[in-house]
Order: structure tokens, then sequence, then C-alpha cells
């Protein structure tokens, strides 16, 4: 059986270039999308800085614009999207246990065209102007028009670009939890977090492409002169905010479900409880997943649909907190009784419940249709998402990196640093946001560049401010402690925290390449827990130790990603670049050839086959023996 | 993943005794459906809805029959093929009213 | 796990599900269909709220030939069941039977493809151009991205069909087969609405 295919394994930068090991991929995701995310947060201290005071001058009306505008988009595609496969690469194929996912090329093609996309969206600010028309890019302001520049094109080719990445990424975790678990691991003995990558995946295959779609034909409104949202042309403004919102709200809980499974995690593992409701957590999930595609015209209410549409959806949306409520009560229940550790992975956990309950509150607010002709465009709006995506995914997130940090890196992060930052990052999230209701309540509307004197805004702002700066500070404790930790020895055991339930922990940190010299036999839900509890040391191996199949390395979806960025440049600035013969422009050419780049690399990936290789006996009975 | 290995089996048997004749019946179905699809809008002179009606009845019909035969979705260890395109299609169905009814008025 | 096990001896009877790359790869494409399904649905709501602002242009009842679409839906059709055709030599382990099936699909399909380009230019000519209205533009878009779909469709094939010549039918060459037949039929199950939807419809007054 064993075959001695020679496959070049690469090191240094070639191999991050090619790798196709999903926890690598995962670490690459985690820097890239922490990179964005630190873009992002300085966008938005730049925001506060400037609202400060009132009639404050630090920035101009259009760099805000262009500010705020790529704050939301950075955050929501750049930096949260990638933050969320970052920890479902490095987590769903343990928990499942699988050697890798179901299509280790595809995994790492979605890395690579969501970064080149995230690249293209981001040299817009050094090539005349970042896109400012709101991360809603609602036309007819992100048409021709008004927005003649090239901030919107870049909007418009780099989210396309960085969604076909998230899509087939969202396709390959569908297909490796379907197909890819261990013997034993049934759907209902699934981990929480699994089971959130799960449905978060499946929203992601079935709302993308509705953005490619709006997306597509916001494209060819401004660069070929169609007329889908143009009125002039007998087109229609109010199809892109459904298109979008249809795409967009769907990608709520893209974001916010994989924060609950983090949360599902930590507190059960931290309380060395059993999850409260374990069956009942997947059926709130479902439901939510369900659920999120039937409200997207809560977003559009003082559009004018009519009292039909607007109760409809007011009462769909209400709806959402059942399932939602469902998790809360778990969590608590969870927490009840249990014997819980507060390291600063579980205190993100625990003070993301109260927050997120926050968030909720003023989201079923907003769901009321005639309330919402109050709050909407003022600043109560900007604290409620504000509460749902930070007081809810980025605590998910830092809970999660803190909680498998070990498991990635072999390292365990330093504790009393963790805990400086929960309590900056907390408070200073509190600080910015909470105050935020009351200043939408008495008015502000949001997105506005500056404010009058005499107002009643100045103290609200000025506390908001001091909060951002507070946050900051929260991660600039949490970089810190990456660099301290990066420096300790490399000496994590596989079960850091002594209590892990889940398959991840059976496994040495970081893991082999192979992550699981056997197979492990399934036997339970917390399946390691469970062993533990019947007097084992470990999982029971569902087959002999054997020479291990691996894929190839590959350097195609590096090259695949070069190849539409080039393209995107080359269609975005045909108008300007002039013609090459006759009519036909420079920019064409410069696309086709970024376009015959991407196909090229697919004809190969067909034509070549991947036979792969093998990780023989010995190297495996070597790696047991030096971790034993 | 047992489980789906037995479904496969199953349906390897199904399979041993479907000749290509399921194919040109539904073939011919599918082109009797068309026909009618494309006779009722010449024949003209019905209805406006009616014929809507009409249509999209023959095209899901149509559809359903390819999809079935075609596409094999009516064998086994297609759960996850329907569920997936059921999706799908429910959320175009939603996307159509919105067309319909919430774009203009 | 390993796809060298089947290569030597005799194939299974639905090679394309005998390794889990094949598996995996059948499941993969199935639910990429399912987000194809929302794909086409999105421009389809965008082409049906849009449809009736032609402005100067030409309206669908006037601008559109029946006899046209009948014979493109023709071609389209027969390919359809020439793929299955050729889905059924797979699973019979006939593979020149196979090639055959998939050249002639190839076949139908290109001809199916001139013939919706001489209908663009056509209706370029009868002053439908792609920026003439919200109509023409949702047309062009539906109608184009169906026609921009059968044409990967008919390189990928014959991209297969010099796969097949070349290595034959293996465990590793069956899912490709399998899966660019399910993109074939899928392809004809949106031309179906498409030619309910726009073209029928259109011609109803």
């Amino acid at each position: 059986m064993a075959h001695a295919h020679t496959v070049k394994r690469y090191s240094g930068l070639m191999d991050w270039l090619t790798t196709v090991d999903h926890k690598k991929i995962g670490i690459l995701y985690m820097i890239a999308g922490g990179f964005f995310f630190l873009v992002g947060g300085l966008e938005a201290l730049l925001i506060r800085i400037q609202l400060w005071k009132p009639l404050n001058d630090f920035v101009s009306a259009d760099t805000f614009n262009e500010l705020l505008t790529m704050h939301g988009t950075t955050m929501i595609f750049l930096a949260a999207m990638p933050l969320i496969f970052a920890l479902m690469n490095a987590v769903v194929p343990l928990q499942i246990g699988a050697r890798d996912v179901a299509f280790p090329f595809v995994n790492s093609l979605g890395f690579w065209t969501f970064l080149f996309g995230g690249v293209l969206l981001n040299i817009s600010w050094f090539a005349g102007g970042a896109p400012d028309a709101g991360w809603t890019a609602y036309a007819p302001l992100a048409g021709k028009t008004y927005s003649a520049d090239h901030g919107i094109d870049y909007y418009v080719l780099g989210l396309q670009i960085a969604g076909i990445g998230t899509l087939i990424g969202g396709i390959n975790f569908l297909v490796t939890i379907i197909n890819m678990r261990a013997p034993g691991m049934t759907f209902m003995r699934m981990p929480m977090f699994t089971w959130t990558a799960f449905i978060t995946s499946a929203l992601i295959l079935f709302a993308f492409p509705a953005l490619a779609v709006g997306l597509a034909a916001l494209m060819f409104d401004r660069l070929f002169d169609a007329n889908f949202f143009d009125p002039s042309g007998g087109g229609n403004a109010v199809l892109w905010e459904h298109i979008f919102w249809i795409f967009g709200h769907p990608e709520v809980y893209i974001l916010i479900l994989p924060a609950f499974g983090v949360i599902s995690e930590v507190i059960s593992t931290f309380s060395r409880k059993r999850l409260f409701g374990y069956s009942s957590m997947v059926f709130a999930t479902i439901l939510i997943g369900f659920l999120g595609f039937m409200v997207w015209a809560h977003h559009m209410f003082t559009v004018g649909l009519g009292p039909v549409a607007n109760a409809l959806f007011s009462i769909a949306t209400m709806l959402i907190a059942v399932p939602t409520g469902i998790k809360i009560f778990n969590w608590l229940f969870t927490l009840w009784g249990g014997s819980i550790t507060f390291t600063s992975a579980n205190l993100f956990a625990v003070g993301f419940v109260p927050t997120f309950v926050m968030g909720g509150v003023t989201g079923v607010m907003l769901a009321a249709a005639p309330a919402d002709f109050q709050y909407h465009d003022s600043y109560f709006v900007v604290a409620h998402f504000h509460y749902v995506i930070v007081g809810g995914l980025i605590l998910g997130i830092f809970s999660g990196l803190h909680y498998w940090w070990p498991k990635m890196f072999g390292r365990v992060l330093n504790e009393t640093l963790g805990k400086l930052t929960f309590w900056t990052f907390f408070i200073g999230f509190h600080l910015t946001f909470f105050i935020q209701h009351f200043l939408g309540l008495l008015g502000m509307p949001r997105r506005i560049w500056t404010y009058l004197d005499g107002l009643g805004f100045n103290e609200m702002n000025l506390i908001s401010t001091v909060g951002a700066i507070l946050m900051a500070f929260g991660t600039i404790f949490f970089l810190l402690n990456i660099v301290v930790t990066s420096f300790k020895p490399k000496n994590a055991p596989a079960d850091p925290w002594e209590d892990g339930r889940t398959l991840e922990w059976t496994i040495p940190s970081p893991p082999p390449e192979y992550n699981f010299a056997q197979t492990p036999l399934v036997r339970g839900y917390d399946a390691y827990w469970k062993e533990k509890m019947d007097g084992h040391s470990g999982m029971t191996p569902a087959e002999p130790i054997g020479p291990i199949h691996m894929p190839s390395p590959s350097i195609l979806p590096f090259f695949m990603g070069v190849g539409l960025f080039i393209a995107g440049l080359g269609f975005m600035y045909a108008p300007d670049w002039g013609n090459l013969i006759g009519w036909f422009k420079t920019g064409y050419a410069v696309g086709i050839i970024g376009l015959l780049i991407l196909f090229g690399c697919m004809f190969l990936r067909s034509v070549i086959d991947d036979h792969g290789f093998h990780i023989e006996e010995d190297e495996i009975l070597r790696d047991l023996g030096g971790k034993a | 993943m047992a489980g789906n290995h037995t479904a496969t089996e199953e349906s390897t048997k199904r399979h041993k005794v479907e000749g290509p004749k399921k194919h040109i019946i539904a073939f011919i179905f599918s082109v009797l459906l068309t026909f009618l699809a494309f006779a009722t809008v010449i024949s003209g002179e019905i209805n406006k809805d009616f014929i809507y009606i009409i249509l999209v009845g023959l095209a899901v019909l149509q559809v359903f029959v390819q999809m079935a035969f075609w596409m094999h979705m009516k064998d086994r260890g297609h759960m996850y093929a329907i569920i997936g395109i059921l999706s799908g299609v429910f959320i175009v169905i939603t996307c159509v009213i919105m067309a319909e009814y919430w774009a203009w008025w | 796990m390993s796809a060298h096990s089947h290569v030597e001896g005799q194939l299974p009877h639905e090679p394309e599900k005998a390794t889990l790359e094949g598996r995996n790869k059948v499941l993969g494409f199935w639910l990429f269909l399912g987000g194809e399904t929302v794909l086409f649905g999105t421009l389809f709501s965008a082409f049906l709220a849009l449809r009736h602002q032609v402005l100067d242009g030409p309206p669908a009842h006037e601008l559109f030939q029946l006899p046209l679409v009948a014979l493109a839906t023709a071609l389209l059709l027969t390919s359809s069941l020439t793929s299955v055709f050729a889905v059924h030599a797979l699973h019979t382990h006939r593979v020149k039977a196979l090639i055959n099936w998939l050249i002639i699909t190839v076949i139908l399909g290109a001809g199916f493809l001139g013939l919706e380009i001489y209908e663009f230019y056509h209706y370029v000519h009868e002053g439908h151009g792609f920026t003439t209205s919200a109509f023409s533009s949702s047309f062009y878009t539906l109608v184009g991205f169906h026609g921009a779909h059968v044409a990967f469709g008919i390189l990928w094939i014959s991209l297969i069909i010099v796969q097949l010549m070349k290595k034959g039918l293996t465990v590793v060459t069956a899912p490709k087969v399998y899966v660019a037949s399910m993109y074939w039929h899928f392809i004809d199950v949106v031309w179906v609405f498409i030619f309910t939807v726009v073209y029928l419809m259109g011609k109803v007054v």
C-alpha cells in the first residue's frame, strides 16, 4: 500500500504560500484578519477623534466618509469573516476527528482570493480615494453620477473577489462536516462550535451568491453603463437595497453564530459541566439560520414598503429573539452550579453573555417598525449593531483565540496580560457604545462628519472617544501578549486547560501535520470527557497505525488570487488607460491577462493529477514516541 | 460515514435495473411540456394571469422531472442534494416575492 | 482514502463515488449548485423587477422570436439527454460510448451558444442594446450569465474529453465526468425557467 510518491515538502516562505494544511491556513487567516482588524480599528479611532468635540476639523468631510465606509467594510468582510475562518480552520477538522478538510486545495484558494480581494479594496487609499458611500453602498449614491471616481469600483471588485473566496470556503466546510467525521461522530454528538460552523457555512453558501449578483449589477452600472439601479435608465434604487440586505442580513448571522459556538465550548469547559440543553442549542442554531433569511427588510422599514411588508418583517424579526433567548438561558444554566474557573477565555465568554443580551434587546426595540422610524439612522442603531458585533462576535473571537491559542501554536497565552486585555477592552467597549444609545435617542444622526455645539452631544461624544482609546489599549495588550508568549518555550500540553471535552484536546499542541495518528472512535457527546469519566487516558483508536495519505502543496491558489487581482484592476481602469488597438482598451487587455492566469491555473489543476504523498509509519511512531 | 457507504451500495443496486429507457421517457415528457408551454403562448387569447400560472406550472413540472431522473435526485443518497437545492429554491422564492411586490409600489 | 487502491483491476459500478475524494466532489458540487440556484434566482428577480422598464427600446413581445428560442431549447434539451447517456456509459464502463456522448453534448452546446450569439447580435441591431434600458440590461445580464455558464461548460467538458482519451476511465476521471454532467443538467434546468419567464411570458401581452 505504501507508495513512495516523491513530493517536494517546502520550507520557509514557500511553505506558507503553497500550504494546503488547514492548521496553517487557519494561521494565515488569523494573521490577515488580524491585520485588517488593526486597519479597521485605526479607522475607527480616527472617526472617534474627529467626533470628540463639536465642529472639529481633524479630518475633512470627504475623508470622514471614506473612513466610515472603509471601517465598516473592512471590519465585516476583511476582519470578522477571516477571523471566523481562522478559528474554523484551526478547530473544526480536529473536533470531528478528521485529518484534513474535504478540499485542501480549495481551502487554500479561498484564503488567497480573500486576501487579494482585501488588498485590492485597501489599495484604493493610495489610488485616488477609498469608497465613500457607506458599507451598504446604496444606489444611486454609489452610482456613477454621484461617485464618479474609482472608490466604489474598488469596493465592488474587491468584495466580489473576496466573496468568491468566502463562498468556496463555506462549501468546503459543509462537505468536511458532512463527509469527514470520525467513526461514531454522529451529527448529534458534534461539538457546538462545529455545529455553528456548519450552519454558518450553509448561510454563506446561500447568501453570498446574492451579493455576487448585486455587486455584478452595480459593476455593470458603473463600468458598462447598465441601468439596474439608475432611475433615469428605468432602473430601481430600492432593488439594490433589497439585494444587498437579502445577503446582508444572513451575513450578520454568519458572523455571530460561530461566536455562539465558541462561547458554548468555553463556558462548558470552564464550568466543568456538559453544555446545558445541547439539542435545544442545535435546534436554536438551525432556527436562527433559517429565520435569518426572512428578515432582511427590517433594514428598510423607512423605505415605505407598506404596512403589510413592515408588519411581516417586524414579526419575523422579533421571532429570532426566541431561539437566541434559548441560547442565553442555556449558557446561564451551564454556568449554574458549575465549578467555574475565570481564565481569560472564560472572562471573555462570561462578559459576552450580558453584552450580547443588551444588543439583542435593542434589536427587538428596532424590530418594532413604528419605533424604528424614530431610531432609524441615529446613533441608537450604531450602538445596537456594535453591541452585537463587537460585544458579541469580537468578544467571542477573543475568547476563542485565548482558548485555542495553545492548540494552534503550542504556547499558552499569558493569563495576566489576557485578563488585562479583557478588562480594558470590555470597559472601553461599554464606555464607547453604551452612551451612544442615548446620543441616538437625543437625535444625533449616524454618518455625520461633525456636529454643532450646544446640542447636548458634547460630553457623550467625549466619553465615547475615551472608551475607544481604552479599546485600543486592550488590543495593544493582546498584541503584547502574542509577542511575549512567542518567546516562551513551545511546551503546551495536549490538554492545557485539563478539562478539555472535545477531540482537539486529545492530540498534541500543535498537532502534527496529519492531526490524528489513528482516527479516534467516538462513543458519545463530549467524546474526550466521556473517556475521561470512564477512566480511560485517551481515545480508543478506530484503525491501526499505518501510512497516512496527504495532499501535495500547491502554488496555484496563490496565482489564481493574483490573476483575479490583475483582472479586477484592469477592468476598473479600462476607461482611463486609453486604447491598445482600435477600440480595444488597454484595461481590457490587462483584465483578460488576469483572467487567463486564473483559467490557466484551473487548467493545470484539472490536468495534473494530485497523487499526494504518504507519511510513513516510522515517522508517525517517531512523533508518538517523542510526545509520550 | 458508515451510513453513507450503505446508501451508496443501495443506489448501486437500483442503477443496475435502470436502462436508458427511463431517460428517454423523461426526455419525451420534457419535450411535451416544452411544446405545451410554447403552444399556450402562441394560441394566446386566454387571460394573462392564467397563462402565467400555466407556464410556471409547466416549467416547475419539467424541472422536477429532469432533476429527479437525469440528475438522479430520486435515488438514495441524495438527501443533502435535496436539502441544498430546496434551500436555494426557498431563498429564490423570497427574492421573487420581493421583486414582484416590494420593489415598486 | 487513497485514490490508488482501485486503479488496477475492476472499476466499481459507480466509479464516481468509489473514493472519498469522489464522494466529496459530488456532494460539494451539489451544494455549489444550491448556491448557483440563489445566484440565478437573484438574477431572475432583478429581471422580473425591471422587465417593464423598456424606455425607448423595443418591448419584449415585439423583440423576441419564438422559433429561434424553440430551436435553442431543443438543442439544449437534447444535449442534456446526451449527457445522461454519457453518465449511463460511465456506469457501464463503456469509455468509447462515454467519449462519443460527451462530444455530441459539446457540439449541441456549441450550437446553442452560436444561436444565442446570433440572437444578441440581432437584438442589438433592433435597438435593444445593453445600455438601452433597465429591461435590456437585466435581460442581457440574466441570459448572458447563462450563456457564460454554457461557454464554460463547453470548455470544461472538452477538457474532460481530452483527459478521458489520455487517461481512460479511472476513479480520478469518473467524478469529473459525473460532476460536469450535473453542471450541464443544471444549465438546462435554468434554461427551462429562462424560456418560460423571459421569452414566453415576455410574449404574453
